[in-house]
């Protein structure tokens, strides 16, 4: 006769961990991951590993005090306009025949704004011996310390790449 | 990109036509991924392991049944198809049934399978399924199309005398390319229903919703060149001045 097993024991195995996969070369240690000490250590922002922001831009910074500083320029500004009667919407219909436009380049982005100015100004002979023109247009008097500092403005795309 | 490619070859255009689904979601659905490189900074190449044979039956790749099919430990059979150079079944073709109990039969093409070479054709080739038994319930039977073989179970038919004819693609004087009835030399005209999706009957027909941009207006080319970037564009609209002159920074 089989005896019923009325001491209810509970056992914690210990084999099992040891014949698991210990494959740490893949191993990201994010933020709550990683014993204690490596979580001091990752404090200091000197530190090889930082703390991982997960994608998220600072606002601010700390200052020696370990207070925040706010940078309002780093608050981001979503300017959204009003679309109310706008024509386009997020999708678009079946029926709608297949639109083929050519490659918009610099070439072409050239020959809107500058050359209709060049080929005038040729034909009416209002250039100096050196090529540069007599009447120049707002776009023709700009020097490159006029042009570093639009680059540096809000509104480039210079060093950004649509971001 | 290579792997895209090799996955999106393994369904025919003429499959997934229906269903009018993205290429992009049908791989992410069908691709099952053992491993891959965790998110975050890697010091090793990525790797990703997944299947790359898939067995393609009657079930869509997007479906629950085909991952069910193709799941990490099942194995199967390698299947053996003929490469067809130019799929000539379109759904809404007459066809004729050669082989089975429906022999003689002419049915119109309902479903495409082009990875396997087999097209259904409505109500012939049925079997009787059983379906959803249980202790209380005797049971459903559906009635389920087989698939058939284009290469040589099924016959195009010539629709100006209605018998199956062999075929070949030709070109008209105008440039297209048409199917041509060998025997007769009659054009076999590509049937409406071809451009058919589970969307739309056709592209013309379809009703436009609330939330579709309408055709008048995606066509229009609004774009004028200007000097501007599109945030110096918005800052102009809006009223925005930038005035402030940066300091110079300097590179070492």
């Amino acid at each position: 006769m089989s005896c019923v097993n009325l001491f209810f024991k509970r056992g914690i195995s210990t084999s099992c961990a040891r014949y698991g996969k210990r494959n740490f070369r893949k191993f990201p240690l994010f933020n709550k991951r990683g014993s204690k000490i490596f979580k001091e250590q990752r404090k200091d922002p000197n530190y090889d590993l930082p703390h991982d922001k997960r994608g998220v831009r600072d606002i601010g910074y700390n200052d020696q005090d370990g207070k925040f500083v706010l940078i309002p320029e780093k608050v981001p500004e979503i300017i959204v306009p009003d679309l109310k009667d706008f024509p386009l919407k997020p999708y678009v219909s079946y029926r709608t025949p297949d639109v083929i436009q050519s490659e918009f380049t610099a070439q072409d982005l050239f020959n809107v704004v500058y050359a209709p100015k060049i080929a005038k100004d040729f034909q009416e002979e209002k250039l100096n011996d050196d090529g540069s023109p007599v009447e120049p247009s707002p776009e023709e008097l700009m020097t490159s310390e006029e042009a570093r500092i639009k680059a540096e403005q809000t509104g480039t795309d210079l060093f950004t790449q649509g971001c | 990109m290579r792997l895209t490619q090799i996955l999106l070859s393994k369904i025919g255009k003429y499959s997934k036509d229906f269903s009018n689904l993205p290429d992009r979601y049908i791989n992410r659905a069908m691709e099952q991924v053992e491993w891959k490189n965790p998110k975050g900074i890697q010091y090793k190449a990525n790797t990703v392991l997944k299947r790359r044979k898939f067995k393609m039956g009657m079930h869509r790749p997007w479906t629950a049944q085909f991952r069910e099919d193709n799941s990490p430990g099942v194995s199967h059979d390698k299947v053996w198809v003929e490469p067809i150079r130019k799929w000539s079944f379109f759904r809404g073709d007459r066809v004729e049934v050669l082989v089975g109990k429906d022999k003689g039969k002419q049915g119109i093409v309902k479903q495409i399978f082009q990875e396997r070479n087999w097209v259904t054709v409505e109500g012939l080739n049925c079997v009787l399924e059983k379906m959803g038994e249980r202790k209380d319930f005797a049971g459903v039977y559906l009635q389920i199309e087989k698939p058939l073989l284009v290469t040589n179970q099924v016959a195009l038919v010539d629709p100006s005398d209605l018998e199956a004819t062999p075929f070949e693609w030709r070109f008209t004087e105008d440039g297209e390319e048409v199917r041509v009835s060998t025997r007769t030399g009659r054009i076999i005209p590509m049937p409406p229903s071809a451009e058919e999706t589970i969307d739309y009957k056709t592209k013309s027909t379809y009703k436009e919703q609330p939330k579709d941009t309408r055709a008048d207006d995606v066509v229009q080319i609004t774009f004028e060149p200007q000097l501007k970037t599109f945030e110096m564009d918005i800052m102009e609209n809006i009223g925005i001045k930038e005035d402030r002159i940066p300091p110079k920074s300097y590179w070492y």
